[in-house]
């Protein structure tokens, strides 16, 4: 079986016609189906959260083969991920795509449980502190991207959950949870 | 004998072919009962064979096989009822039958992919992975077996030969001459090219289209345009399983 790092490749990766769009409906349905799901997993294992059309991109190409995904395959698979909300095209010319393999209300509901397994009710914490502090590392929270996370935090203070207080610099922003 | 006239011979006649008969009955008799004695003999030594190795033919599927043939060439089939001696004595009915049902389930799960058309080796090795916990192995015998009890359903289970290897078709799409030959050729790469096709089989262009489109459509086969030398592959996913296929198709034409 075929690595990427840590990430353990499934067999489509080293079939061939798997980087040539298919012209059959029902065959094309299937591929996507396999390449959303690669570029999901792989995504989250490797907290990859944006992708770059016309960069160079692990699985845009397998060497071992010799194939590679043309930029209107790698389009339509992305598209597909923006269909169903797993991600977004961050500029009109969907060149950087946003893949969220978590939802944002998930990502509302990782720093809600975040917030309670560290007993942070009722006080501040940074934004830095929630994506790089020593209470986040190995939680599904370390690293993650700050405009996802804010989209989450923005969402929990609609709610009145949180509440975000604006620092001097975009570094020392706070947030006040209130659970 | 002279034949004399009148009734007396009339009856006479009538008389001998009564007795002809009856003598030939008996003959008849006589050999039906010694058969019938043979072939109860034959049973029950079957029937003991059969108890004696019940557990090679359980667990071992070369005997298994081999069991099934001598069933088959005395016409006693172990497989006819579940309800049977047989299927008491050795539970193959019920073993069948399961095979039967995750056989369907392969080749569902498999279908979107290779569009209703497996390798018997692929299913036959899915098929072991899924009864790990299971102790008896499974030979390709007992899946071909399997799936022929499958043919009741009338569901289009069918094995097919072609060239060397034996496929099973879940989908009732019907091939022709033209597909069988181009799976076989197929076999040698995983794929095959629209001018390989029509050299081998001295095919013009339109005819080789038309098959291979024929095979897109049935999702049997899967386009690829990403060679260096910018010809089109046709993939055959029954024909190389996804698992074995690797890169090793770069070095070849």
């Amino acid at each position: 079986m075929q690595r990427l790092g840590d990430f353990r490749l499934p067999h489509f990766f080293n079939y061939p016609p798997y980087f040539t769009l298919q012209p059959v409906r029902e065959t094309r349905e299937k591929q996507v189906q396999l390449w959303k799901e690669l570029i999901l997993d792989y995504c989250r294992s490797q907290k990859i959260f944006i992708i770059g059309l016309e960069e160079e991109f692990p699985l845009f190409s397998n060497p071992v083969i010799e194939r590679s995904l043309n930029h209107e395959a790698r389009g339509v698979f992305l598209s597909a991920l923006v269909s169903e909300g797993r991600a977004e095209w961050m500029d009109k010319s969907h060149k950087k795509c946003l893949i969220l393999w978590l939802r944002i209300q998930d990502w509302a509901d990782h720093i809600i449980k975040f917030v309670k397994d560290n007993g942070l009710e009722d006080s501040v914490v940074t934004v830095e502190d929630i994506r790089s502090g020593f209470e986040s590392r190995g939680t599904e929270l370390a690293g993650i991207d700050r405009g996802v996370l804010m989209r989450a935090l923005r969402l929990l203070e609609q709610k009145g959950k949180a509440a975000i207080f604006k620092g001097s610099s975009s570094d020392d922003e706070g947030v006040k949870f209130s659970v | 004998m002279r034949r004399r006239p009148g009734i007396a011979g009339l009856q006479n006649a009538a008389a001998a072919r009564d007795q002809y008969r009856l003598i030939g009955e008996n003959v008849a008799k006589v050999r039906t009962d010694l058969m019938n004695q043979q072939l109860a003999t034959f049973r029950s030594q079957l029937e003991e064979f059969a108890r004696k190795h019940k557990n090679d033919i359980r667990k071992n599927p070369t005997f298994r096989s081999q069991f099934h043939e001598m069933c088959a060439k005395v016409g006693v089939d172990p497989l006819a009822s579940n309800k049977g001696f047989w299927a008491e004595l050795l539970g193959i009915g019920d073993f069948y039958y399961e095979l039967g049902v995750q056989i369907v389930d392969i080749c569902l799960v498999t279908r979107t992919h290779n569009g209703g058309l497996i390798n018997l080796q692929e299913l036959c090795s899915l098929l072991c992975q899924r009864r790990k916990t299971a102790r008896e192995s499974v030979s390709e015998d007992d899946c071909l077996r399997a799936i022929n009890k499958l043919k009741v359903l009338g569901s289009g289970f069918e094995v097919i030969s072609v060239g060397k290897k034996k496929l099973v078709r879940s989908v009732p799409t019907e091939l022709n001459k033209d597909h069988n030959e181009i799976l076989e050729l197929a076999q040698a790469h995983g794929y095959v090219l629209v001018e390989e096709v029509e050299k081998r089989f001295s095919w013009s262009s339109g005819r080789a289209i038309d098959a291979l489109e024929t095979l897109l459509e049935e999702g049997l086969a899967m386009i690829d345009d990403g060679h260096r030398d910018g010809k089109r592959r046709y993939w055959f996913p029954c024909v190389s399983s996804i698992s074995s296929a690797t890169g090793s198709e770069g070095l070849k034409i």
